[in-house]
């Protein structure tokens, strides 16, 4: 499994040098949304500028470390027909779409880090100050916030096989992620309410939870109760993926006759 | 340019994407809950920030609300009229068919800008004056005849700044061919005119102000409506418009030199 592995990786990463430009564009796309955001928080409470500044830089690395596109190719290869290319390939399909998401986000994290400590040195509000067992959880939280946000886009993505509007039902759940994920604000700046939801629902987990490790704004009972729910969530998504899988199955064999 | 020849063919265009959309008449009820759940998004995220303040940058609440009814509307005439054009000329130029259009007896520029509309998304252009009519009744504050001709002025005015800005993005097709997709581009730019331009800091603010005049293009018609408009600032947006007009048609010609080069 190791050796197919490397091999996979290996492949994936020649196809990414293929489309350097365009994973570079599409690297940077996504920064200037949090940015505004950032700027809208700094005016509203200019005295926590400095704590703004690093919440949402943070935003922009830990979104591209657990971001998830498989719903987009899942949709278009399903309704095109080339997804039974993939069957018919000896390994399960998802795990080259685990190559390919390690791939990228190794990328990213090699490109990011370096410009992050090099803004660092400049910019003082970027420096972390975390000890080295908040560093573990933190990598940790990041790793699970990934293994989220990538089997639910990967089971939404298996909902191609019965409907054709599969982008957008995935569209509404983004929006949804994007205020309980803590992207638009951070989430103590959330009305009571919202904030209530934001804990039992799985977003939370993609994007807020490692900062939260990160700034030290959840530890001890909180960090244990957070990790606790996100593994709840990654069970539950484990088990969906697999029984939608299943189903999608027959369905496809049902069509393709 | 001949104003009524192309006027007659901008009707065609019009009419022969009327009858295509028609086609598809079932995808309008989606389209319409697509826009209002985004419009309910957009508003659910200022009254977030408004949560925690009463102030954005100096604009209050009803204010920021007609701020964003602006920006709502100008997107709507942009996905309306230029978004669906994008692809289609970065396809053109990729497969080298842009050659027929530039042998059609009518202006390239014009033809490869305007020949591709998408109706349902005038549904934008109708909520975002929705939000801009309840932005100014939460400011309790009904505009006079000059506050809206000069907002009028102001919006023509910003119409041709989005064009010309857009049109120079479109035109980079011509070397950056493998992108699918440029739009994002414009659409990361123009985001930052969502909110007041008196919100941003240093050198960010500096840009969208007097590079790529974002903060001109939705903050100068919202504060017109709102009553808070000068001579000089209306007579400076119109130059503004021209000069970036004139800009983008000189690049667009460039850019068509290089075009028939590489072809050979």
């Amino acid at each position: 499994m190791i050796r197919k592995y490397i091999a996979l990786l290996r492949m994936k990463y020649i196809e990414m040098l293929a489309y350097r430009l365009a994973t570079f564009v599409w690297m940077t796309g996504a920064i200037t949304q949090p940015l505004i955001t950032m700027f809208v928080w700094m005016n509203i409470h200019p005295e926590e500028s400095d704590s703004f500044v690093f919440y949402f830089m943070a935003v922009i690395f830990v979104e591209r470390m657990t971001s998830a596109w498989d719903v987009w190719e899942l949709d278009r290869e399903i309704r095109e027909g080339t997804f039974s290319n993939l069957l018919l390939r000896p390994l399960h399909p998802i795990h080259w779409a685990i190559a390919e998401n390690i791939i990228y986000k190794w990328l990213f994290a090699v490109i990011l880090v370096p410009v992050w400590v090099v803004a660092a040195t400049f910019w003082p509000a970027l420096r972390p100050h975390m000890t080295a067992s908040q560093i573990m959880l933190f990598l940790m939280a990041v790793v699970l916030g990934a293994a989220l946000r990538f089997l639910l886009s990967y089971s939404c993505g298996l909902l191609a096989f019965w409907m054709t509007k599969v982008a957008a039902v995935y569209g509404v759940i983004d929006v949804i992620s994007l205020f309980l994920s803590g992207r638009i604000a951070p989430l103590e700046m959330l009305p009571p309410a919202l904030r209530e939801w934001s804990e039992w629902l799985p977003f939370r987990y993609m994007i807020s939870f490692p900062i939260e490790i990160a700034t030290g704004a959840a530890d001890g009972g909180e960090l244990a109760r957070g990790f606790a729910i996100a593994a709840g969530w990654m069970m539950a998504l484990i088990g969906a993926l697999q029984w939608l899988w299943k189903a999608g199955m027959r369905k496809n064999q049902a069509v393709g006759g | 340019m001949n104003m009524r020849r192309y006027g007659r063919v901008f009707r065609e265009f019009f009419r022969a994407c009327l009858v295509e959309e028609l086609e598809y008449r079932s995808e309008f009820f989606g389209n319409f809950i697509a826009s209002f759940f985004g419009i309910a998004i957009a508003l659910l995220t200022v009254h977030i920030f408004f949560y925690q303040t009463d102030r954005l940058g100096g604009w209050t609440y009803g204010e920021v609300l007609v701020l964003l009814g602006v920006f709502n509307t100008l997107r709507g005439w942009i996905d309306f009229a230029l978004r669906p054009n994008m692809p289609r000329l970065l396809e053109h130029v990729r497969r080298g068919t842009l050659d027929y259009i530039l042998t059609k007896p009518v202006d390239s520029m014009f033809y490869v800008s305007f020949r591709h509309l998408v109706f349902w998304r005038l549904i934008d252009v109708a909520l975002g004056i929705g939000v801009i009519g309840y932005g100014l009744y939460v400011e309790r504050y009904v505009p006079s005849a000059a506050d809206v001709l000069m907002f009028f002025v102001l919006m023509t005015a910003s119409l041709l700044l989005i064009y010309s800005l857009w049109m120079m993005l479109m035109t980079t097709s011509f070397w950056v061919v493998r992108i699918d997709d440029l739009s994002f581009i414009f659409d990361s730019f123009f985001d930052t005119a969502r909110f007041p331009g008196s919100m941003y800091r240093g050198a960010v603010r500096f840009v969208i102000t007097y590079v790529l005049p974002a903060v001109l293009i939705t903050n100068t018609p919202a504060l017109a409506l709102l009553g808070k408009w000068s001579m000089v600032a209306v007579l400076a947006a119109l130059a503004v418009a021209m000069l970036f007009l004139w800009a983008s048609r000189r690049f667009w010609r460039f850019a068509l030199r290089f075009y028939t080069g590489a072809g050979g």
